[in-house]
C-alpha cells in the first residue's frame, strides 16, 4: 500500500506527495500531458525535440544542469507517445533547488535559433544511433505506419523522418511550448522524506505565480477498425530474418487491458513462457522471441517479435507463432499457469516500487490516467482476470484481420 | 516578489553515511556480507565466483558455464527451473565478466524457502545437459553475429585487442567459430574447478532477520559443495608497444564508433581517486567538458563519455562515442583538444565546486536503497577493498585542488599516448 496525499494549485497544477522516511534522496517528478500523439503529421518528432530544448536554459536561469549538479542532484527525462516526463533526484536538504529550476522552465524558456540548431543535430544523431545505425533498429519506423492508418501512433516518438526535425522552426517551438507546457497540463509528484505541508509551501511559492494557459484541445483521429490483414516485406543488411506481428488492442483504461497484458506474459514473460519454451527451446525456430504490449493510453499494439534461426523458413516461423496464438484463443489455460503470470506480475510490480523515484513516476502517471490511487489497485485488477477473459480477449485480439505483419529479411544470404 | 534569478539556499553535502556490512559466519566459511536495509520484504542474494574468462583455457567456457547454470541441474530440468522461478516471481541473473562469474537471486522474502532451493541446486549441481547446451550455443552464436553488426561492438573488440593483445584474456576477440568448439566436458571441468565456497563472495541485501540468515546458511553455508581450495591467479603479459591507431571500415553506416584510451592505474594506486575526479571533469558526467563540447556545442553526437574501467588485473581509461560519419575526424580532433586544454590550464573554482558536489551526490545515491548498497559494495569486495576505500574517495573529492587535477591530466591522460580506434567511416 503506497500512501499519498494530493492537492491542486489555483493555476491547475496537480501535486502528489508520498512520504518515505527511509531515504535521504528526494524524487521530484514532473509529468506534462503531451506526447508524440499530439504532433502534427508534418512535424513528427517534435515533442521529443522539445524535451531536449527544455535543458537549454530557461527565462531566468541560463543552465538547468549546472545548478542541479551543484547541489548533488541528477536528472533526466523521457518522451513517449503519450507523455513527456522530467525527473530529478537530489539530497533532501536541497529540495528547493528542484522547485526553482523546474518552475522556471515551466514559466518560460530561453529560446534561440542557435540552441535549436544544435539540439536538432543532437536529435538527428540520436535518430542515427538508435534507429538507423543498428541492426533491426528501424522496425518501429516500419511497423507503426503499417498498423495505424489514422491515429498518430503511426509514427515513432523520434519522428517519421529526419527531415521533420531538420525543418522545425523557432516559431513552431514557441507555439508548442505555450500550447502544451502549463501548470494546468502537468502533474508534479514528490516522494522521499517529506511532508505534504512542506511541499505545499514550496509548490505555492515557485509554481503558484505561473498563470494557467490555453491548452490545445486534444482531438485525435480515431483509428478505424482494421478489416483485413496487412503485411510488408523489407530486405535489410542484417544477418538473420526476423518477423514482427502487431495486433490492435484495447486502450489503457479498458478492462481488457489487464487481460491482454497477461496474455503477453503467458506467451513471453520469463523462461517458462510458451513462446520461449515451445518455439525457441523445443523447436529451435527462433534465437529470440518475445511478445509485449505497447502500453499506450489510446488503443495500442500487441506485438510478437522473433528473430529466426538460420535455415528456418519465414513461413514455418510464422505458422508456429500463429499456432501458439490460436492455442490461447481456443484452449482453456490451466489454473496454475494463470496463477503463475499473476504472481509474476505482482512480484515485478513490487520490485518496481523499491525506490522513491519509481514511486513518484508511477503516482504521477496513474493520476494522469484518472487517479493516483490506481497504484494500489493494479495488483487486484490483474488478479481479477479469469481464464474465460483470457480466451475471449485472445480470440478478438488474434483475429487475422486484426494483424499487421512485417517480414524483415536479410539480404546477406 | 519572487527572485527567480537567485538560487535558493542550499547546503554542500557534508555527511554521507556509508553502511558497514554485517559479517555473517556461515558454517562453511563462505565469505558473506550482509546489508539489512530497505522497507519492503524483498531480497537480493548475490554470489560472485572468481570464474571469469580470465581463468578459462578455451574461449567462451567461463561465460557459458555461468549462463548455463539454470539450464538443468541434479534435481530440476531447465524447464522446471524456469517454471519454479516464474511461479514465485523470482529471478536468477547470471553475470559473466572477464574476472568473475556472478549469479544473483532476486526474490520476495516470503518465497525464499522455495526459491533458494532452486538457486542452491543450479549453483552446486548443474548438469549442462548436452541438448540444452547445443540449443544455447546456436542461439548465442546468432546473437553474437547480430551484435557484430554494431559499430560500437566492432570498435570495442578492436580497441581491447589493441590494448591487451590478441592472446590476452582481456584482449582476445571471440569468433563465431568458438561457438562450434565447446564440449560439455569443458563446462563440467570449469565448474568443478571454480564454483566453490573458497572461491566466492556472497552479498545478502534487503530486509533480513535471523530466520532468513538461517535459511541461507542451510542452503549455501553447508559443506556439501564440491569443496576445493582457492586457486592461484594466472598471469598474462600486456604488450609494451600496442598498435596506436586502428580504423575498421564499415559500409552503410550513418555513424562511426570512436574509442580512445590507454592502460592506466587501478583502484589500489594512491592516485586513483584523483584520476577518477579528473576523468569525471573530462567526460564522466552530463556536465562534463566532452559532453559540453562534442554534444552541446558541436552537435556531433547523442552522447560521449569517458570512464576508467577497472578489472582485477588491469585498468584502462576510455573515451567512447558514436558520432556522425562525416564528422568523425572533427570529433576526434575536438576530443584531443579538450584533453590538451585540461593539461594546459587550471580548472576554475566554479567547475571544481560543481564536479565535487556532483560526485558526492552520486555517492549518496549509490547508497540509496538496499540493492544499490549491494551493487556498490560488490565493486569493493571483488577488489578486496572495504569501506575505507569510500572514505578515502570522499576525502579526496573534498580536498583535491586544481593543481592536482592538472598534474593528473599531464601524468595519465596525455593525448599523444592514447590508443585510437574507429569503426565506420574515417574520411
Amino acid at each position: 500500500m503506497i500512501k499519498f496525499e494530493r492537492f491542486t494549485l489555483d493555476n491547475g497544477l496537480k501535486v502528489i506527495t508520498h512520504s518515505d522516511p527511509s531515504t535521504n534522496i528526494v524524487a521530484f517528478n514532473l509529468l506534462y500531458n503531451v506526447g508524440s500523439r499530439d504532433e502534427s503529421p508534418e512535424r513528427t518528432g517534435f515533442a521529443h525535440l522539445f524535451e531536449h530544448l527544455m535543458f537549454e536554459g530557461s527565462r531566468h536561469i541560463p543552465s538547468f544542469d549546472n545548478p542541479l549538479q551543484m547541489v548533488g542532484g541528477d536528472n533526466n527525462a523521457f518522451t513517449n507517445n503519450d507523455i513527456t516526463n522530467y525527473y530529478i533526484t537530489l539530497p533532501k536538504e536541497n529540495l528547493e533547488t528542484a522547485f526553482w529550476l523546474e518552475s522556471d522552465r515551466m514559466f518560460g524558456l530561453d529560446f534561440s535559433k542557435k540552441k535549436l540548431d544544435i539540439q536538432k543535430n543532437v536529435v538527428i544523431e540520436e535518430f542515427n544511433q538508435r534507429y538507423l545505425n543498428q541492426p533491426y533498429g528501424d522496425i518501429y519506423l516500419l511497423l507503426r505506419p503499417l498498423a495505424y492508418t489514422m491515429h498518430p501512433y503511426q509514427w515513432a516518438t523520434i519522428g517519421k523522418d529526419i527531415s521533420h526535425i531538420k525543418n522545425a522552426s523557432l516559431q513552431e517551438v514557441k507555439d508548442f511550448f505555450y500550447h502544451h507546457y502549463a501548470p494546468n497540463n502537468a502533474i508534479l509528484s514528490v516522494a522521499g522524506n517529506i511532508t505534504k505541508n512542506e511541499i505545499e509551501i514550496l509548490a505555492n511559492k515557485w509554481f503558484g505565480p505561473i498563470e494557467s494557459r490555453n491548452i490545445k484541445v486534444r482531438n485525435l483521429p480515431i483509428e478505424p477498425k482494421q478489416l483485413q490483414p496487412r503485411s510488408l516485406t523489407v530486405n535489410r543488411q542484417v544477418p538473420f530474418n526476423a518477423i514482427y506481428k502487431a495486433f490492435h488492442m484495447s486502450s489503457k483504461l479498458h478492462p481488457d487491458y489487464y487481460t491482454t497484458d497477461l496474455i503477453s506474459d503467458l506467451l513471453a514473460n520469463g523462461n517458462s513462457s510458451r513462446l520461449y519454451q515451445n518455439l525457441s527451446k523445443e523447436r529451435h525456430l527462433f534465437s529470440d522471441i518475445n511478445a509485449y504490449i505497447s502500453g499506450d493510453i489510446d488503443e495500442g499494439l500487441f506485438v510478437v517479435a522473433g528473430k529466426l534461426m538460420k535455415g528456418i523458413s519465414i513461413d514455418e516461423a510464422e505458422n508456429a507463432i500463429n499456432e501458439e496464438l490460436l492455442k490461447i484463443a481456443t484452449d482453456e489455460i490451466s489454473d496454475y499457469e494463470l496463477e503463475k503470470v499473476k504472481n509474476k506480475f505482482e512480484s515485478v510490480y513490487q520490485f518496481g516500487q523499491l525506490n522513491a523515484l519509481n514511486k513518484a513516476m508511477e503516482l504521477a502517471y496513474q493520476e494522469l490516467l484518472g487517479d493516483a490511487n490506481r497504484i494500489n489497485q493494479e495488483i487486484d485488477n490483474y488478479r481479477k482476470v479469469t481464464k474465460t477473459d483470457i480466451k475471449k480477449v485472445a480470440k478478438e485480439l488474434f483475429n487475422v484481420n486484426n494483424s499487421s505483419t512485417l517480414y524483415y529479411l536479410t539480404n546477406q544470404e | 516578489m519572487l527572485n527567480r534569478q537567485l538560487h535558493p539556499d542550499y547546503k554542500a553535502i557534508e555527511q554521507i553515511n556509508i553502511p558497514v556490512p554485517e559479517k555473517v559466519a556461515l558454517d562453511n566459511h563462505l565469505k558473506t556480507f550482509l546489508f539489512n536495509a530497505g522497507t519492503q520484504d524483498v531480497l537480493k542474494i548475490d554470489l560472485s565466483f572468481e570464474a571469469g574468462s580470465w581463468h578459462q583455457e578455451k574461449p567462451l567456457v567461463a561465460s557459458l558455464v555461468n549462463e548455463m547454470l539454470t539450464e538443468g541441474s541434479k534435481n530440476y530440468t531447465s524447464q522446471q527451473i524456469a517454471e519454479k522461478l516464474d511461479f514465485y516471481g523470482a529471478f536468477i541473473h547470471p553475470s559473466p565478466t572477464k574476472d568473475f562469474g556472478s549469479i544473483t537471486l532476486y526474490t520476495l522474502s516470503k518465497h525464499l524457502p522455495e526459491t533458494i532451493r532452486v538457486f542452491e541446486d543450479v549453483i552446486k549441481n548443474p548438469l549442462f545437459p548436452e541438448k540444452d547446451l547445443r540449443i544455447h550455443l546456436n542461439k548465442r552464436k546468432q546473437q553474437f553475429l547480430i551484435e557484430l553488426e554494431k559499430v560500437t561492438n566492432i570498435a570495442r573488440r578492436e580497441f581491447n585487442e589493441q590494448l591487451f593483445g590478441s592472446q590476452h584474456p582481456y584482449g582476445r576477440k571471440s569468433e563465431a567459430s568458438d561457438y562450434d568448439q565447446l564440449e560439455r566436458q569443458d563446462l563440467i571441468n570449469f565448474h568443478k574447478k571454480y564454483y566453490h565456497p573458497a572461491n566466492c563472495k556472497l552479498i545478502v541485501s534487503g530486509k533480513t532477520d535471523e530466520r532468513i540468515i538461517k535459511i541461507i546458511n542451510k542452503h549455501l553455508g553447508n559443506n556439501d559443495w564440491q569443496n576445493q581450495q582457492a586457486l592461484n591467479s594466472l598471469e598474462y603479459p600486456i604488450p609494451d608497444s600496442p598498435k596506436l591507431v586502428s580504423i575498421v571500415e564499415k559500409e552503410h553506416v550513418t555513424q562511426s564508433a570512436i574509442r580512445l584510451g590507454k592502460i592506466t592505474i587501478n583502484k589500489d594506486h594512491p592516485d586513483f581517486h584523483k584520476l577518477k575526479i579528473t576523468n569525471t571533469i573530462l567526460g564522466g558526467y552530463f556536465g562534463s567538458r566532452l559532453m559540453k563540447k562534442i554534444r552541446e556545442e558541436k552537435g556531433y553526437t547523442y552522447g560521449i563519455g569517458s570512464n576508467i574501467v577497472t578489472m582485477k588485473n588491469a585498468a584502462f581509461l576510455i573515451i567512447v562515442s558514436e558520432v556522425g560519419k562525416d564528422v568523425t575526424r572533427n570529433a576526434i580532433d575536438d576530443i584531443m583538444n579538450e584533453i590538451n586544454i585540461l593539461r594546459n590550464s587550471y580548472v576554475s573554482a566554479d567547475e571544481m565546486a560543481l564536479v565535487k558536489n556532483y560526485m558526492l551526490g552520486s555517492l549518496l545515491r549509490a547508497f540509496d536503497g538496499a540493492f544499490e548498497i549491494s551493487s556498490t559494495y560488490r565493486s569493493l569486495i571483488d577488489f578486496d577493498l572495504d569501506e575505507n576505500y569510500l572514505h578515502e574517495a570522499i576525502r579526496t573529492i573534498k580536498t583535491i585542488s586544481p593543481e592536482e587535477i592538472n598534474q593528473m591530466a599531464n601524468q595519465y591522460i596525455n593525448e599523444e599516448s592514447l590508443i585510437k580506434t574507429v569503426a565506420g567511416k574515417y574520411n
